[in-house]
């Protein structure tokens, strides 16, 4: 709890600092705060505290996927130094959205109450919907964000009503007690209780963009700011599966056949469409955001095939992931600014030739998302083939493993034009701290591939 | 301990190459890490017990790092580390800046070829399996001919699909081991999966194996991949890692999953037969040297496939006999078709003809090899090709005649090559071509000498497999099998 009260004073002081007009102090601040804010939140481990009328329960899976997401959020900060540099804006805005943003996380990994869940994800929607818009003059960015707000409050309405119809057959919002609810029931549920659990996982869906509830994400994940698109694919994906993780796992689970057979159809959806879309894309924002469509397909994947080590490899999937995307973001960014704004997929050409290194750590961070040994990303992927066969969904692995195959068609194209021979014209110029930085990921990715495979929570 | 000494010393030396400026000594230092590692494996054939290494990598998924061997892994560490010295040599000619990348490349291979080698467990098995795609990839992507972009990615997918099916093999068997599950070599050999079972999942563990190889009808990635490779590349290709689908078949099938062999034992052998008819054919038709060559070790490779699937005595020494003697002449081969190119300026057969009055050594080596590659008794091709056929008469006479046109029709295609290439009258366009340096004999003259050794001696080889091959047939359920078939 101390962690989620300090993050939010953190969120306020570098909202504040912000009339201080001086940029070179919020990173270290936002950065502090977070750093802090890890510490605390390992303190409570193992404790499993109690809040609000046993609303908010903190236990060892809200704290890992807290702490994973801080993580995830303080290698954004550190990129975003940079870059925030050179925008003539207020960033202080920035930052402190970011941390808004992720108060909401941590209420999303720690509910175990409904309004506390709605809660979490207006508190991570609202700051979003203004990041996304955070290029004022640009007509994208502001497109992004109309788009997501209008799409966002309606997938909320539909959250909200499934709450109040659930609500309304069982009169609590407790999730222990509408499980029980649920059971006595033996699966055949009335009406109203369905449709309630129907809009409540299509609210949720939305949030993690499952197909087909997806169509707002490429179109975001392209006209937001680089750096709002890389936490929205990696933070907010994280907080979204915990979320849903804990929807299903303290609450409805088992699910009713009915329910279960919407979730297999909209995982098996995700990988195809987010495949098959993938494909064809030319700009490499939006190929990233089919590419986390069919990563949420993996997740999904090891959600549905419910076993005690789920939540663990969850935690590990959608970590790793984070940790391969958002240096790739960072690339971009670079690649994009050394071919004047550019963002299709050939700007990445003449990599290898100017910066032989950096194509290298890209292919690390390509072949993780790809799946391949001896990256982590392989790893996470036969943690959750391993849950799917282990439970018998043979056939459905086997889908999943043929879409699998065709993933590694798009990252390979992207890396083949890192490595093409023709060259960029402008030189491609990377600050000292964020090499630094993609390095680190690079090695993290291996060393977690080879040697950290799982995390007991 | 001294496995991960092999294991590791290339990849090491690799990394270490990255560090240097100066591609010369670059190359001197990775055929000096290349040539230990042959002489430790040397050591190895005659150290009692074999040695093994093992340590505890991750308890929670069953996984060992347990490396150790037996006569089958030798023969294929052995022929590794003989081909590396060859082929990192070949690149001895012309240098440029880019020679320690290649050179680390060919080593992070050798390594990775080495870790599927000696891998004791399916989980790390497969872990290098998928590591020597990603060197090879930027050997080809970055060395290699025209229109390489597209060939290479068809290539890695190809081939990368058969692995993933792989690997939801290896998964599957992971699930159906009792107790802690594992993944050890040890505990999937002695599942005992139902009938129905080992069906299907000898075809999902089965393609994997039949695209390396390749296996028709799997092979399509393959021609296109060797024209386009570099020197380096297609040696590494054809010389090895061919042999990878051929040695993980003889790993995972036949202990895994043994009704399941003998339940498709027909269709299989048909299959490679069908690929050794048609490659043979497809062979004569080309007019690029490297095309036919890719489709004759097409050819040989498909009647390997087909010995592995007899299962009897002869045709697996045949066949592992085979592996040795086909990896170097097609290395050989390759190189001296490198050779051929780079005087010449071509591969195309219509334009060339009569080299041999400007390169008579040349024309000598290369006809030793030729010979060698049809199996003329007295070199090794004829030893592992004759075992190969009189297993296959064993079994079926019709099979043994199918698989004998190898011989015959190779013999057509590779002489008529040879005679297009080096005979006929003097070619006024090749008169400045110029005769072999002392690099090449270096090369050449131990990989012809081995042939012919071979060939006249091939005991050695026989004694090194001889008990690997009897345990094999030992795993071989026979009662169960006529049961099988009966039913």
């Amino acid at each position: 709890m101390s962690a989620l009260i300090l993050l939010t004073v953190f969120g306020i002081i570098v909202l504040y600092l912000g009339f201080a007009n001086n940029k070179t102090i919020l990173a270290p601040v936002a950065i502090t705060g977070l750093l802090i804010t890890i510490f605390l939140s390992i303190k409570d481990w193992n404790l499993g505290s109690k809040y609000f009328h046993d609303m908010m329960i903190i236990d060892n899976f809200s704290i890992a996927f807290n702490v994973s997401m801080v993580i995830i959020t303080i290698l954004i900060f550190l990129f975003g130094v940079n870059y925030y540099k050179r925008m003539e804006h207020y960033v202080a805005e920035q930052y402190a959205l970011m941390i808004f943003a992720l108060t909401g996380a941590f209420l999303m990994t720690s509910f175990s109450n409904l309004i506390m869940l709605f809660l979490g994800i207006e508190i991570l929607s609202i700051p979003l919907y203004i990041l996304a818009g955070g290029k004022k003059t640009s007509f994208r960015s502001n497109e992004a964000s109309f788009k997501y707000f209008l799409l966002g409050s309606f997938a909320t309405a539909f959250f909200l009503f499934g709450i109040a119809l659930v609500y309304g057959a069982s009169a609590t919002f407790y999730l222990p007690e509408i499980k029980t609810y649920i059971a006595q029931f033996n699966g055949q549920l009335p009406p109203m209780l369905m449709v309630g659990l129907l809009f409540i996982l299509i609210g949720v869906s939305f949030k993690v963009a499952v197909a087909p509830f997806h169509f707002w994400s490429p179109d975001v994940y392209e006209g937001s700011p680089t750096l709002v698109t890389a936490f929205m694919a990696t933070v907010v994906k994280t907080a979204g599966f915990a979320a849903f993780y804990r929807l299903l796992g303290m609450g409805l689970l088992p699910l009713p056949a009915p329910l279960e057979k919407t979730l297999w159809v909209m995982t098996m959806l995700s990988l195809l469409v987010g495949n098959l879309a993938a494909l064809r894309q030319t700009n490499f924002k939006r190929l990233l955001a089919y590419s986390a469509i069919v990563n949420t397909g993996f997740m999904m994947l090891a959600m549905l095939s419910q076993h005690d080590s789920s939540a663990s490899v969850l935690l590990y999937y959608t970590f790793v992931y984070s940790l391969a995307t958002v240096p790739l973001f960072i690339i971009f960014i670079y690649m994009k600014r050394a071919s004047s704004g550019l963002e299709e997929l050939t700007i990445f050409r003449g990599l290898y030739k100017q910066k032989p290194w950096m194509a290298v750590f890209m292919t690390i961070f390509l072949m993780s998302l790809a799946g391949l040994p001896p990256t982590a990303g392989f790893l996470a992927k036969y943690r959750v083939f391993v849950l799917s066969i282990s439970r018998g969904y043979l056939a459905i692995s086997i889908f999943a493993i043929v879409m699998a195959i065709i993933g590694v068609y798009y990252y390979f194209y992207v890396l083949r034009e890192a490595f093409s021979e023709s060259d960029n014209p402008n030189p491609i110029e990377i600050s000292r701290l964020n090499s630094a930085l993609i390095v680190v990921c690079g090695v993290a990715v291996l060393l977690l591939g080879l040697f950290v495979w799982s995390v007991p929570i | 301990m001294i496995l991960l000494i092999i294991l590791l010393l290339p990849i090491v030396t690799g990394l270490f190459l990255l560090l240097l400026k100066n591609p010369a000594t670059a190359r001197i230092i990775a055929l000096c890490s290349s040539i230990a590692n042959l002489l430790i494996t040397l050591g190895l054939i005659s150290t009692v017990p074999s040695p093994s290494y093992s340590v505890n990598w991750n308890h929670f998924m069953g996984t060992q790092f347990s490396l150790g061997f037996d006569g089958i892994s030798l023969i294929m560490l052995l022929l590794t580390n003989l081909l590396f010295p060859f082929i990192i040599l070949s690149g001895f000619t012309r240098a440029h800046i880019k020679i320690p990348v290649l050179n680390f490349l060919i080593l992070f291979t050798q390594s990775a070829l080495i870790g599927v080698f000696l891998a004791q467990n399916a989980f790390l098995f497969y872990i290098f399996w998928e590591l020597t795609l990603i060197p090879v990839y930027f050997i080809l992507l970055l060395w290699g001919g025209e229109n390489r972009k597209a060939i290479t990615l068809k290539f890695f997918i190809y081939t990368l699909s058969g692995s993933l099916f792989l690997l939801f093999g290896i998964i599957y068997l992971f699930t159906l081991t009792p107790g802690m599950h594992t993944t050890d070599f040890s505990a999937f050999n002695q599942l005992h999966i139902p009938a129905a079972t080992q069906t299907w999942l000898f075809w999902v563990l089965f393609v994997a194996f039949a695209i390396k190889m390749p296996v028709f009808p799997f092979h399509t990635w393959q021609p296109s991949t060797y024209t386009m490779a570099s020197k380096q590349g297609v040696m590494i290709l054809a010389g090895v890692l061919t042999k990878m689908g051929i040695y993980g078949a003889l790993r995972f099938l036949f202990p895994i999953v043994p009704q399941g062999v003998l339940y498709w034992q027909n269709t299989v052998i048909t299959l490679c037969l069908i690929g050794v008819i048609y490659a043979s054919v497809i062979a004569f038709r080309q007019t690029n040297i490297k095309r036919l060559i890719a489709f004759s070790s097409m050819a040989h490779i498909s009647l390997m496939a087909a010995a592995m699937f007899i299962l009897n005595y002869y045709s697996i020494q045949g066949l592992l006999f085979q592996v040795i003697s086909h990896g170097v002449t097609i290395v050989a081969l390759f190189y001296v078709v490198h050779l051929i190119q780079e005087r010449t300026g071509t591969l195309e057969l219509p334009q060339m003809g009569g080299l041999k009055h400007v390169a008579p050594n040349l024309a000598i080596l290369l006809l030793i090899i030729v010979l060698g590659s049809i199996a003329l008794p007295l070199t090794a091709g004829f030893v592992g090709e004759f075992l190969i056929i009189a297993g296959l008469a064993k079994f079926s006479i019709w099979f043994a005649f199918l698989g004998g046109t190898t011989m015959i029709l190779g013999a057509i295609y590779m002489l008529y090559a040879y005679q297009r290439i080096m005979l006929g009258d003097n070619n006024p366009t090749l008169i400045r071509v110029k005769d072999i340096r002392t690099l090449d004999f270096f090369i050449l003259i131990p990989l012809i000498t081995l042939i012919l050794i071979l060939g006249i001696y091939p005991q050695p080889i026989f004694n090194l497999v001889e008990e690997s091959v009897k345990t094999m047939q030992n795993l071989l359920p026979v009662n169960e099998v006529v049961t099988l078939l009966t039913r």
